[in-house]
């Protein structure tokens, strides 16, 4: 028993010591390098807030409820709402339009198992991968002439006719319009919204809708009754990530939405976003006055409210989980960061 | 409804609830068709229009000038994305699969679910923020538009993501597997270099890739801080091109001969991405599967 | 496994190939002084994106002559070359306007500012079934632009185009959303020619629109009047050309119409006087046959260079491009400076130096 604590004595210690340091340098590392996480959301919002100090210092509170952009030496005003109004307009139409179909298609995802959903799954997965400069060139070239000339005119004479929704859809169909804008964002949240929906549907036990089904529930009462009173809170979040997506979005949007800044019923009338607004401005602007500033006082308003719906919908998410295995469950839920496992 | 539910739920399936269950039916094969037909359209005309335009010239050349600009290429935007997007990985992989490390192997408690919240909320940064946050701290710094800005804003993306995805990726590794390195009296860092990073080894080179794949069609923030090069530039100071950058820029010129350059380039990221994105794809499902 | 290295190995395999093809890159750009001549150096400018394709077509073919003078040119408009010119961050600035009292007080050198091209806005619109060349005054232009004229039959613009079928398709106005020369040069005319454009909106390089869609840059105005039926919007004269859009001929000062063209935006810039002030402008010329809204655009250059070899390319590029280069505009439609204009532009030229001493240029530009 004496012995080998003899032996561990007389040879090891220099080098346990040297193990023990090392081990310990590189548990350090690791964590000064997760730290830096932290770090980095934190220099991100002192220096975009440093940056964009001088405009909320004048305007204030103003800032956010202006509703004119004018950078020009003398005359300057910078209000954002006409951009916030574009943003939650155009991210408003994605989420109608999209989560719907994103949640449709999770549902089919979960019931037709094997040779039909797992290329499906796949095939939505990976086109959560295109690039949105690619989804704005389609969009201008393609999807824009297409809502022109077809579904717009039809929209305006249909919806446009009823009353007190008619505002909503009056105007000309021709030209970059919210609308037009809305819908490319629609279809670049459905892989998104698929896939972290699909994820919360999975977590809800097969036990449950089992149940329902041998009790002769049709498949449509099995999802209404054992499925999406779990799922909901989960959908809700998969939503929210959706529209954090649809808020940021830049260059498909920054393309095929007017770059105007303007308040108005119509979705039929251009208008512009936080993000195609700082797209559009930025290399131009100086920093001379304030216009740079202002910007980057857009840049905090975008980002402040994508973390609180990223928050939100991670909170929501987990509820899911919990609802299902109880409030210690750690089940790993991406948010679409991985492809899900097919 | 749920109230209803127990006594609906024994009769026999017929009437409305089977028009009901019907609808259900052709209602979730409707969202599939929705989902898919736009966006199998565009990679089906993507690439119809992508290739006219792949020759030659649109690989080797650099910008011709206005007279001829079906002459030229963007050669200068290839070696200009390499440079940037290289920057980034090669600062942002290092740093993220350390993160992931501390998060699987070490992290509990308080400061885990810390860093483990920030890294969810960072991954939803917008990328035009994270260009105007490199704008005002590095272009505004070093006085000038440069590669290393690029690659600086693209880290901010990537960086969350490896992070995230890597710690997923080493927490699929059997916990025996570390306690038998551990018992054989490997240390602690050992056993996860070792043991633990060479398991999970295909799984971290998914995180790589996907992360490599979302950098690469990154537009805004490069346009805020590469600002974009007509020549070939290898000066990670100086104004550096990279292809959406250029595929943005041509779609929003007049120029019928820069809209076909602008689908080429598109066709190029496209494919590009999706190698990585399926690549990334087959290697998790092996993984998993090897795991398991 | 073995897959997965592979997998490996083809990654480093494309990175080995991208780094031998960034290799081979940068040993062709560092392209001294070889043979006899002066060979030049890479230069950066920024700024305007009027004058963008001249500058890039000239830049590509002055390679031709000194063939190390890669010029990276970035069209991030005029503000922002103004800045970056007073920052010193780029070689040369450019810029549609004039430089303004407040920005010359920024600057921390001795600048030159001369004018290289001249240039037209032109009214631009896409109406299906009319033809180019409708004639418009500035009093009804003004009207559209603040959104009282609404269809294309309405009588003031019939008035002017007697004899020709306008229809009744609703008016959509296109402008630029972001900073630009352009808006302030055809804000200014509009001002001039309209009481009521002159006191609701006014002159600048950014307004308050009263009406219509904002495009953003030369390319978005020109992309969206071309995809929109019934729109109308201002431009610079080549991008409406090449983009093949209706343009109205402008009443002149004397009653009659002139269409943009090269020649009659030529005629305008005869009135350019040196030295450039802040309130220069060529609108509403006199001359017979003169475009009403013509500009110039100008380089903004440092008088004294610190690297005489870059001071040596600069003033090598712009004595050709005052000189053999004012051949080239007329291909993208920009207009030369009448001969005598480019001769005072010359003479401002010459006030360059590097590090003190005079350059004169090298026989290959002159030769």
């Amino acid at each position: 028993m004496s012995e080998p604590t003899v032996v561990l004595g007389a040879g090891a210690p220099a080098r346990v010591r040297r193990s023990r340091l090392i081990d310990r340098g590189f548990r350090g590392t690791t964590l000064v390098v997760g730290l830096g996480l932290i770090a980095l959301l934190a220099l991100l919002l002192v220096e975009l807030t440093t940056g964009a100090w001088r405009t909320f210092d004048r305007f204030g509170l103003h800032f956010f409820v202006g509703t004119s952009w004018n950078p020009v030496a003398g005359r300057e005003a910078f209000g954002a709402l006409p951009f916030i109004f574009g943003s939650l307009v155009t991210s408003g139409v994605a989420i109608v339009i999209g989560v719907p179909i994103a949640v449709g298609l999770a549902l089919l995802l979960n019931q037709v198992r094997g040779a039909i959903a797992n290329p499906l799954a796949v095939f939505v997965d990976i086109l959560a991968a295109i690039p949105s400069v690619v989804y704005g060139l389609w969009a201008l070239f393609v999807l824009k002439p297409i809502l022109d000339s077809s579904v717009e005119p039809f929209l305006i004479g249909t919806l446009g006719k009823v009353p007190a929704i008619g505002a909503v859809f009056h105007g000309k169909a021709q030209g970059p319009d919210l609308f037009t804008a809305g819908v490319i964002l629609a279809i670049m949240i459905l892989p998104i919204v698929t896939a972290v929906s699909r994820e919360v549907i999975a977590v809800v036990p097969r036990d449950l809708r089992e149940a329902a089904l041998a009790l002769g529930a049709t498949r449509y009462e099995s999802v209404r009754l054992a499925v999406l009173p779990y799922a909901r809170s989960g959908i809700v979040g998969a939503s929210m990530l959706g529209l954090g997506r649809a808020l940021g979005e830049t260059i498909a949007v920054s393309l095929v939405v007017g770059n105007t800044p303007r308040i108005g019923w119509s979705l039929m009338d251009p208008g512009a976003t936080i993000p195609s607004w700082i797209a559009s401005s930025f290399r131009e602007a100086t920093s001379v006055g304030l216009h740079r500033s202002a910007l980057l006082a857009l840049a905090v308003t975008l980002v402040v409210m994508a973390f609180i719906l990223a928050l939100l919908s991670r909170l929501l998410v987990r509820r899911t989980a919990e609802l299902v295995s109880g409030p210690s469950a750690n089940v790993p839920v991406t948010q679409g960061v991985l492809p899900t496992a097919g | 409804m749920s109230a209803a539910a127990g006594t609906v739920s024994l009769g026999p399936v017929r009437g409305i609830r089977r028009v009901k269950d019907t609808g259900f039916t052709v209602f979730l094969w409707t969202c599939a068709g929705l989902a898919l037909v736009p966006l199998t359209w565009i990679a089906v005309y993507v690439v119809s229009k992508g290739v006219g335009a792949l020759s030659w010239n649109f690989f080797t050349k650099e910008p011709a000038g206005p007279l001829n600009p079906q002459q030229g290429g963007i050669v200068q935007s290839f070696v200009g994305t390499g440079l940037i997007v290289g920057i980034a990985t090669v600062i942002a992989v290092p740093l993220g699969i350390l993160a992931g490390i501390y998060l699987a192997e070490y992290g509990k408690g308080r400061t885990a679910s810390g860093i483990r919240l920030v890294a969810y909320v960072l991954l939803s940064t917008p990328s035009i923020v994270a260009g105007a946050f490199i704008w005002a701290l590095v272009v505004v710094a070093l006085g000038n538009f440069s590669a290393l800005a690029g690659g600086l804003s693209l880290v901010v993306l990537m960086w969350p993501i490896v992070a995230i995805a890597s710690e997923a990726v080493l927490r699929l590794v059997p916990q025996e597997l570390r306690e038998g390195a551990l018992a054989l009296g490997l240390p602690r860092w050992k056993t996860i270099v070792r043991v633990v990073m060479p398991t999970a080894g295909a799984g971290l080179l998914t995180a790589v890739m996907l992360a490599v794949a979302r950098a690469l069609g990154e537009t805004a923030p490069i346009l805020l801080t590469a600002l974009g090069n007509d020549h070939i530039n290898t000066d990670i100071r100086a104004p550096t091109d990279a292809v959406p950058l250029r595929v943005y820029d041509y779609a929003r010129t007049p120029v019928e001969a820069l809209h076909s350059i602008a689908w080429g380039g598109a066709l190029v990221l496209l494919a590009a991405v999706l190698f990585l994105a399926i690549s990334a794809r087959i290697l998790s499902n092996r993984q998993q599967k090897r795991i398991a | 496994m073995r897959k997965t290295r592979r997998l490996a190995g083809a990654g480093a395999f494309a990175l080995a190939i991208a780094l031998v093809a960034v290799a081979c890159s940068s040993s062709s750009s560092s392209s001294g002084s070889s043979g006899g001549g002066f060979e030049g150096t890479a230069l950066t400018g920024a700024g305007a994106t009027f004058p963008d394709p001249i500058y890039e077509q000239w830049f590509k073919d002055f390679q031709q002559i000194e063939s190390g003078a890669k010029i990276n040119y970035q069209a991030i408009g005029s503000g922002g070359g103004v800045e970056q010119f007073t920052a010193k961050t780029v070689d040369f600035g450019a810029s549609d306007a004039p430089l303004q009292a407040d920005e010359i007080k920024a600057l921390p050198t001795g600048s030159i500012e001369l004018p290289t091209v001249l240039g037209g806005v032109v009214i631009a619109y896409n109406v299906s079934g009319l033809d180019t060349g409708l004639k418009l005054d500035g009093t009804t232009a003004a009207k559209i632009f603040l959104g009282d004229i609404k269809t294309w039959n309405d009588p003031a613009i019939a008035a002017l185009n007697p004899g020709v079928g306008l229809p009744s398709t609703p008016i959509s106005v296109v402008h630029r959303s972001d900073e630009s020369g352009t808006t302030f040069v055809y804000t200014s005319w509009l001002s001039s020619q309209s009481k009521d454009w002159d006191t609701k909106v006014g002159a600048d390089k950014a307004v308050q629109w009263p009406t219509g869609t904002g495009g953003d840059g030369n390319d978005g105005v020109a992309a969206a009047i071309g995809q929109t039926d019934g729109s109308i919007g201002y431009l610079s004269f080549d991008f409406a050309v090449s983009a093949n859009l209706g343009i109205g001929a402008i009443k002149a000062a004397d009653g009659s119409f002139i269409a943009p063209s090269i020649d009659s935006i030529s005629k305008a810039g005869g009135g350019l006087t040196f030295p450039i002030q802040p309130t220069t402008n060529i609108l509403d010329p006199s001359a017979t046959g003169a475009y009403p809204i013509a500009t110039t655009t100008y380089l903004l250059l440092y008088e004294d260079g610190t690297d005489a070899n870059k001071a040596q390319t600069i003033f090598d590029f712009v004595t050709w491009a005052l000189t053999k280069g004012q051949s080239t505009v007329q291909q993208l439609n920009y207009s030369p400076l009448p001969p005598d204009v480019a001769s005072k532009a010359l003479a401002a030229l010459a006030a360059m130096t590097a590090s003190g001493q005079a350059l004169t240029a090298s026989p290959a530009v002159t030769g």
